[in-house]
């Protein structure tokens, strides 16, 4: 057959389908020019047959049809399906105005004639969108089906056979034209070709139903059926048409498809390099992380010899003898080490799994071969056998020290917290939570500005943290004083440290913060008290000066006017002046005697003062003590003989000399001596006893007195205290003789102590002096 | 011929009663009350000795003794300081003064012109100037 009679029955036998049907059609060539056109489509469109055929689709009508989903249907979507149904199109037409229109189109993908054909039903639904008529127009629809088109009346005898129908069937027309459709079913299907037409007549309609009819050469095949009822121009059912195709190929295909997605889908999912082979060791697909790995492209991986791939770097003998020699014999082979340089990426240590596949995809037997790069993980596992044991040791004391530092944190008593690079809290101890009253949810994990309703955010803080600590690894005692919401005004002082991390370039910021508010307070009342001592130790100073000078001039202002008395009272009992009567001899006597009671008192009372003050000086010299004591025996001797006492004097012969205030140690055996005489009654005894001592000498003074009772014994070291007695009103003193003298011995180093067994029992008094006085000024 | 004494005390019974020792001992006594009149009488009278108070109205018995001591006329007169006071300064303000004495108050009549006239011509140990009543 010629292209051109091809062409001319392929024409003819549109014609004849498409005029019978009253929906508009069009038959367009390859080149989407019009072969021929329906009567409707005259009708509908309102076109003449001579502006049409053999134009271009969007030509017609002066380019009426030039409509932009019109194109995506013929130029996109064809192509690529073969099929397409229910395409709607609204467009306002120049001849018929605005129309909904439903295309219906069909590639024709080997039409007998080898003429790329496409068929284009119009459905205008304009007026089934108002009226619904649903069925008239689907069945018209359906009519247009090609692929295999057979007519048939409503018994089931052909009446038409279309070439594709012959292809598929191995019938030619004439062979089935007159037959019953039932001659095409296959053992079992006849009564399914009854219950087809039967639905048919009752205007039902088969779409695309999967069944199996049998060929002439008695192949059962797999065929897609779509069955529409024919009717005539008035309307009536007169026919059946039968569109269908052979998806024998197809639906193997699809079920290959279907296996190929999924493996693809795995193959695309997993991580490690994956390739298929065929049985020659072509490549069937890759994975994308094959790709990745071993740098290579699609356009020089697929349908290449694997041991081609990527310059032939892939010429592995190992891999080889995997693929030609072991796989033939084991259709599994797990953890297959091979070690290659590739020109790509270097040294590398592969495992290979591999599967070999019998006739999958279509092939013989394919191979499946998973590449997994161990060259890493085999370093690692090199160095890590080394260094476990390093490790150990080191995770060891890591852990004990992570143990001691938690612990240290958990307690201290300052609150601790610890930052990681960006100033987020790693570690908090418990005291922080309690001293901040924050909870640990909210506080592990933020950044610490933003700690407690971001009562953190402190501008002294972040200087610390973000300016002076990135230049300091440590600051002490950095002073913030803040307003806390939960805890009010403090003074804080922290301690911060930056800890590099070794391992990485992590850094962790330890702050400790220790609550001064309180010291604070002390140290600021501290040095108020400071200064307060300060003021009273002056006052206390100026107070002393001010005592001494009132003594200095209390001593002058008293002795002056007594300087008076006893003076004119010693001239006039002198008798300087001329002679005075018995009497007046007397009186001047008792002024005199008074008067120098009261310089003694007066003096007396100064050098209690100034030793009270620190201000008694000694003038040391070598006091000769046997001599001293002798002489001042002498000083007394006249009151003693004068009262009628006796007197006993002990004076050892060795006794040494001793470096003292002469004047001083006088005064204090003289007030002892005296108070001897004062307080023993005539006829009674005193006496004095002097010896070596380990450090000096040792002085007692005794008597047979009046004693002193026990509960007086400290007494008669306060001042002023005269042992009440019926005879102290008898004696003359002033009652700062003994603790006057006691002072003096203690000024030397020395002890002075008394002693009385009671009331009218005697008293002694007893007291040392160091060979030197150390007590010097 | 008889010594000069110069007697120099704000206090008069004291004036008096030394005025009296003095003269009873032989010396004639001229007296003053202040430094001022006390040094004008030095000037005036060139007397062998001056016996002055240490606490004067118009000024320290130290400080007129200064004054004397710059003056070539009264420079090497002998002063016996006769003071009540019992306080160390006032004993190193006495030991500045060159040629000079110390007799405590109150003074012991019996002895007191013997100690003056001690002074004289001397230029004595201020130890054996030091005198004590009690």
């Amino acid at each position: 057959m010629t292209a051109n009679k091809t062409i001319t029955v392929s024409h003819e036998f549109s014609e004849g389908i498409v005029n019978t049907v009253r929906e508009p059609l069009v038959v367009l060539d390859q080149d989407l020019r019009v072969v021929f056109a329906s009567r409707s489509f005259y009708e509908v469109f309102r076109v003449n047959p001579g502006e049409t055929v053999g134009q271009l689709i969007y030509d017609l009508g002066n380019k009426q049809w030039d409509i932009p989903r019109l194109r995506e249907l013929l130029e996109t979507i064809l192509p690529q399906k073969a099929t397409f149904d229910d395409y709607e199109v609204v467009h306002d037409f120049a001849t018929i105005g605005k129309r909904t229109m439903l295309l219906n189109a069909r590639r024709i993908p080997s039409p007998p004639e080898k003429a790329k054909v496409i068929l284009l039903a119009i459905e205008d639904i304009t007026k089934r969108k108002r009226r619904d008529d649903s069925n008239y127009t689907l069945a018209a629809i359906v009519n247009t089906s090609v692929d295999g088109i057979i007519g048939k009346n409503l018994q089931g005898y052909v009446v038409s056979w279309n070439n594709a129908a012959e292809s598929i069937y191995g019938y030619t027309e004439e062979e089935m034209l007159g037959k019953n459709i039932t001659l095409l079913a296959p053992p079992g299907y006849e009564e399914e070709i009854h219950s087809q037409l039967n639905r048919l007549q009752q205007g039902g309609l088969i779409n695309n139903h999967e069944t199996k009819r049998v060929r002439k050469d008695g192949v059962i095949i797999d065929i897609s059926l779509t069955l529409s009822p024919i009717r005539d121009q008035s309307d009536a059912l007169c026919g059946v048409s039968a569109i269908m195709h052979d998806i024998t190929a197809q639906k193997k295909a699809r079920q290959r498809l279907v296996i190929s997605e999924y493996s693809d889908s795995i193959i695309n999912t997993v991580r490690e390099p994956l390739i298929v082979l065929d049985q020659d060791l072509r490549v069937v697909t890759v994975s994308r992380s094959f790709y990745d790995v071993f740098k290579v492209k699609p356009e020089e991986t697929v349908g290449k010899l694997i041991y081609d791939l990527g310059n032939n770097q892939w010429d592995i003998p190992k891999l080889r003898e995997l693929l030609e020699t072991i796989l033939p014999q084991k259709a599994t082979f797990d953890n297959y080490e091979v070690e290659h340089n590739f020109a790509t990426i270097g040294r590398r240590i592969m495992l290979l799994n591999a599967r070999q596949i019998e006739r999958g995809m279509g092939k013989e037997r394919i191979i499946l071969l998973a590449i997994e790069d161990i060259t890493e993980r085999k370093e690692i596992e090199t160095g890590l056998e080394k260094t476990r044991k390093e490790l150990e040791v080191i995770k060891k004391s890591a852990d004990e020290a992570s143990e001691f530092a938690e612990s240290v944190i958990n307690t201290v008593r300052e609150p601790l917290i610890s930052l990681d690079q960006d100033l987020r809290v790693v570690t908090v101890s418990r005291s922080f939570y309690e001293f901040f009253k924050v909870k640990p949810e909210e506080t592990v994990g933020q950044l610490i500005y933003d700690l407690g309703n971001k009562q953190w955010d402190i501008p002294k803080l972040r200087e610390l943290l973000e300016t002076i600590l990135p230049q300091k690894a440590t600051f002490d005692n950095y002073e913030v004083e803040h307003d806390f919401s939960t805890i009010g005004r403090r003074i804080m002082l922290l301690n911060a440290r930056q800890i590099q991390r070794k391992l990485g370039k992590e850094r962790i910021i330890l702050l400790a913060i220790e609550d001064i508010t309180e010291r604070r307070k002390v140290e600021n009342g501290l040095e108020k008290a400071h200064g307060e001592l300060n003021e009273l130790a002056t006052e206390l100073k100026r107070t002393a000066r001010v005592k001494s000078e009132f003594l200095a001039n209390m001593s002058h202002e008293l002795r002056t006017p007594l300087n008076s008395i006893n003076g004119f009272s010693e001239v006039l009992f002198d008798e300087t002046f001329g002679p005075l009567n018995e009497k007046q001899k007397k009186y001047v006597n008792n002024v005199l005697t008074s008067g120098k009671h009261l310089l003694l008192l007066i003096n007396q009372i100064l050098d209690m003062a100034k030793l009270e003050a620190g201000k008694m000086k000694l003038g040391l010299s070598t006091v000769p003590m046997k001599s001293l004591l002798h002489e001042l025996s002498l000083l007394v001797a006249d009151m003693v003989s004068k009262k009628d006492l006796h007197m006993v004097l002990e004076i050892a012969d060795d006794l040494p000399d001793v470096e003292a205030d002469e004047l001083k140690v006088k005064e204090i055996i003289y007030n002892l001596l005296s108070n001897a005489v004062k307080f023993t009654p005539g006829g009674g005894t005193i006496g004095m006893r002097a010896k070596k001592s380990e450090t000096g000498i040792e002085v007692e003074v005794w008597d047979t007195g009046v004693g002193i009772a026990p509960e007086n014994r400290e007494k008669i070291f306060e001042g002023f205290f005269r042992v009440d007695t019926p005879y102290s009103r008898v004696t003359e003193g002033t009652g700062l003789g003994l603790p006057l003298s006691r002072n003096l011995v203690e000024l030397h180093g020395g002890k002075l102590s008394v002693e009385s067994e009671g009331l009218d029992k005697g008293a002694s008094v007893r007291f040392t002096l160091p060979a030197i006085a150390w007590k010097t000024v | 011929m008889k010594k000069k004494a110069l007697v120099v005390d704000d206090n008069e019974n004291n004036l008096l009663l030394e005025k009296d020792l003095l003269e009873v001992a032989g010396f004639e006594v001229f007296t003053a009350k202040d430094c001022r009149s006390g040094i004008a009488m030095a000037r005036k009278e060139k007397p062998d000795i001056i016996v002055m108070d240490m606490r004067l109205p118009d000024m320290r018995g130290s400080e007129a003794a200064a004054i004397l001591r710059r003056d070539l006329e009264t420079s090497d007169i002998p002063i016996v300081f006769v003071t009540a006071s019992v306080l160390a300064e006032g004993r190193e303000e006495i030991g500045a003064v060159p040629n000079s004495g110390f007799i405590g108050k109150p003074i012991n009549t019996r002895t007191f012109a013997k100690e003056i006239g001690q002074f004289i011509g001397q230029g004595l140990p201020k130890a054996n100037a030091k005198t004590r009543t009690g």
